[in-house]
């Protein structure tokens, strides 16, 4: 899957445009052909990502079978690393954001099975890589051998492991004190103890809380009255105070508010104008803002913000 | 990555010569990958490998395997008997600058940088090491300055600060380095009251201030009053949402359920309940002029709220005024009816 930006450009002048679903299947499904410009090679490190935004984006929007099943487990499979983890594309280094993507493709097309083929170690040699990279004294995840810590890496890791049905390879109640660690007196959470709140730290914290069962330990209405308040008159939704707004955010602020049930604190009809409004209604994908180029990454995030917000004709998405 | 903020570009079909140069362009990047690859399963550890790497990070910073590769060359030239360590690490430091500049957004380039001085920390004398992450407060603030806002940068000097604290020598020195930070705080908030990320960083500065000069209740209570000045005076202007974030940050101390995580925890019921008071009373003062500004009224309920929160009873004047102000709030804010809704559901 290709990371390149554009060719499109999102709209924005449109009044009032519907969802051109066609177009974003087209266009998703062009991304991988795109080989001659510069750009599909300097995102090769974000390959396997654009298979998982890309091919989420196809389900939701009703085309699960846009891309071809065996190449994709084929390309999944050709990244996996004799440790179990997964790079983003053949020959690059295994780490825990490729391996999440991964496990995610191949349980999205029913493909886990695939793991247990020929010398691969199966899902447990996946879950044991996730495992041994949480640090078992605070509870926290690395990213990889070198040590990065970051919320994210938490969330993926739950996510990963709760969808191969191995949470239990690791501490829970510790990766739980750990995300509690992270929540600052507005409710928020930061990428580590102390960090400023932000709101795609909020949501790794909150699904992971959610994946741990453990949804009571969130300030529901202080958590809520701070994403809320990240919608500006425009409807588009921000990261943080005083920021500007970008599609992306519709999925990090709206998914937090589903899961802790305040989603109807925001104007989901002026979120969803303002996110039709990043859409290339001519080629396809969208943008961050109206305006800007398209690419895979705000045109999945964009979808799925739409999905919650229960657009009509798109499949409907779990906020976790 | 992802395109942020990227503005569309004149969607003109490439020329013959446009589409020759790009294949080009791939042609000669692909080509120092494969050198590369090669170099690193070969073993060859080199300063010409080291080289390599780096036109490659130039061209790509995003490449997070490249970094690794390079951690590798250099674990290898460090591990070397009389290897001018100092001098190697240095070496890499610089050479991050320009692309940390170019690029002040990219996870890799500070999670490496973060990894370098592991390292120094590591593998040099305590003073040296202590000088080696020294600089890095001066170098985070250029980046601030820059982009008073950047996450990362923000985070780093997070870091950079908890760590010059334990490689610091007297306990004396380590005081006198957080208050440097609390003044460092003061000087973002004064450059631009709007910026949240120095707020924020107060609150944590505030906390490790107090803690570490093992302030008595009378000294906290001093320091929630200078800060309830300050954020008074910032609120000149109401429509800042950043004020207001600090402001409820310091309300925070008045609400029993957290007040044991902010900087004066043990205030008895009346002084709680006193301060809230006045917060209304200075509070419904801005209203003068700024009727239409929904901030106002939402601060006004959530102190009201406070102090019942505090006394345990809601006076019924308490709750009219409380009904009052949010009639206002709903008409200003219709974004987030649905969360004045259910307040006002929750109230009855």
């Amino acid at each position: 899957m290709s990371l390149v930006s554009g060719p499109g450009r999102a709209g924005g002048s449109l009044s009032r445009p519907d969802l051109c679903t066609l177009k974003h299947v087209a266009y998703i499904q062009k991304l991988d052909t795109r080989k001659d410009e510069l750009e599909y090679w300097l995102t090769e490190h974000l390959r396997l990502n654009g298979v998982y935004w890309g091919l989420t984006a196809l389900h939701l929007l009703g085309h699960p079978d846009a891309l071809p099943r065996q190449e994709t487990i084929d390309f999944v499979l050709s990244c996996q690393h004799d440790n179990g983890g997964f790079g983003a594309a053949p020959g690059h280094d295994p780490h825990m954001l490729y391996t999440v993507s991964a496990v995610q493709v191949l349980v999205m097309i029913d493909a886990a099975h695939e793991l247990e083929k020929g010398s691969r170690g199966g899902k447990e040699k996946v879950g044991s890589f996730i495992a041994n990279l949480q640090d078992r004294e605070t509870g926290a995840f690395m990213g990889d051998e070198w040590g990065e810590t970051d919320t994210r890496f938490l969330y993926g890791a739950l996510n990963a492991l709760s969808l191969l049905g191995l949470l239990d390879l690791v501490d829970v109640p510790k990766a739980v004190a750990y995300v509690q660690s992270c929540e600052n007196l507005d409710g928020a959470y930061g990428v580590r103890p102390g960090a400023e709140s932000h709101s795609g730290q909020v949501f790794t914290c909150v699904a992971a809380l959610a994946i741990a069962g453990r949804l009571d330990l969130v300030n529901k209405d202080r958590l809520g009255a701070w994403l809320c308040e990240r919608q500006v008159d425009q409807g588009g939704l921000n990261g943080r105070p005083e920021k500007v707004e970008d599609a992306c955010y519709s999925w990090w602020v709206g998914s937090s508010l589903a899961m802790i049930d305040r989603l109807h604190w925001i104007d989901g009809n002026k979120l969803a104008a303002f996110i039709l409004k990043c859409q290339d209604p001519e080629a396809g994908g969208f943008a961050d803002r109206p305006g800007n180029m398209v690419d895979v990454y705000h045109t999945h995030f964009a979808i799925a913000g739409l999905s919650l917000l229960k657009y009509a004709g798109l499949q409907e998405v779990d906020p976790i | 990555m992802a395109s942020h903020g990227v503005p569309r570009s004149n969607q003109t079909e490439k020329s013959q010569e446009a589409r020759q140069q790009e294949l080009q362009k791939i042609e000669k990047y692909q080509d120092l990958g494969r050198q590369v690859h090669q170099k690193v399963s070969d073993h060859e550890y080199t300063a010409d490998t080291l080289k390599l790497l780096g036109d490659l990070l130039e061209s790509n910073p995003e490449y997070y395997t490249i970094w690794n590769y390079r951690r590798r060359v250099l674990q290898h030239q460090l591990s070397q008997t009389d290897a001018p360590q100092a001098k190697l690490l240095g070496k890499d430091l610089q050479f991050l600058i320009p692309l940390l500049s170019k690029f002040p957004k990219c996870y890799w380039i500070w999670n490496y940088r973060l990894w370098l001085l592991d390292e120094a920390r590591r593998l040099l004398p305590l003073p040296e090491a202590r000088k080696t992450w020294e600089g890095e407060l001066v170098l985070v603030s250029m980046f601030l300055s820059k982009d008073r806002r950047n996450f990362h940068a923000w985070g780093y000097r997070q870091l950079v600060f908890d760590t010059l604290k334990q490689l610091a020598e007297a306990e004396e020195t380590r005081t006198s380095m957080t208050q440097k930070e609390f003044e460092y705080s003061d000087k973002k908030i004064r450059e631009n009251l709007s910026n949240f990320s120095a707020w924020h960083y107060r609150t944590k500065i505030i906390q490790r201030l107090l803690d570490e000069q093992s302030a008595s209740d009378a000294e906290r209570k001093k320091m929630l009053d200078d800060e309830l000045d300050f954020i008074h005076q910032a609120l000149i202007d109401p429509r800042d949402q950043s004020l207001w974030f600090y402001h409820q940050n310091l309300m925070c101390v008045f609400d029993p359920s957290v007040a044991e995580r902010t900087m004066a925890p043990n205030l008895s019921v009346s002084d709680r309940v006193q301060y809230l008071r006045n917060e209304v009373e200075f509070i419904e003062e801005m209203l003068d002029g700024d009727e239409d500004c929904k901030y106002i009224y939402q601060a006004l309920i959530d102190c009201t709220v406070l102090v019942s929160k505090v006394t345990g009873t809601r006076s019924d004047s308490d709750r009219d005024q409380i009904l009052s102000w949010l009639s206002e709030l709903k008409k200003l804010d219709p974004l987030r009816k649905g969360r004045w809704v259910d307040f006002e559901r929750s109230l009855s």
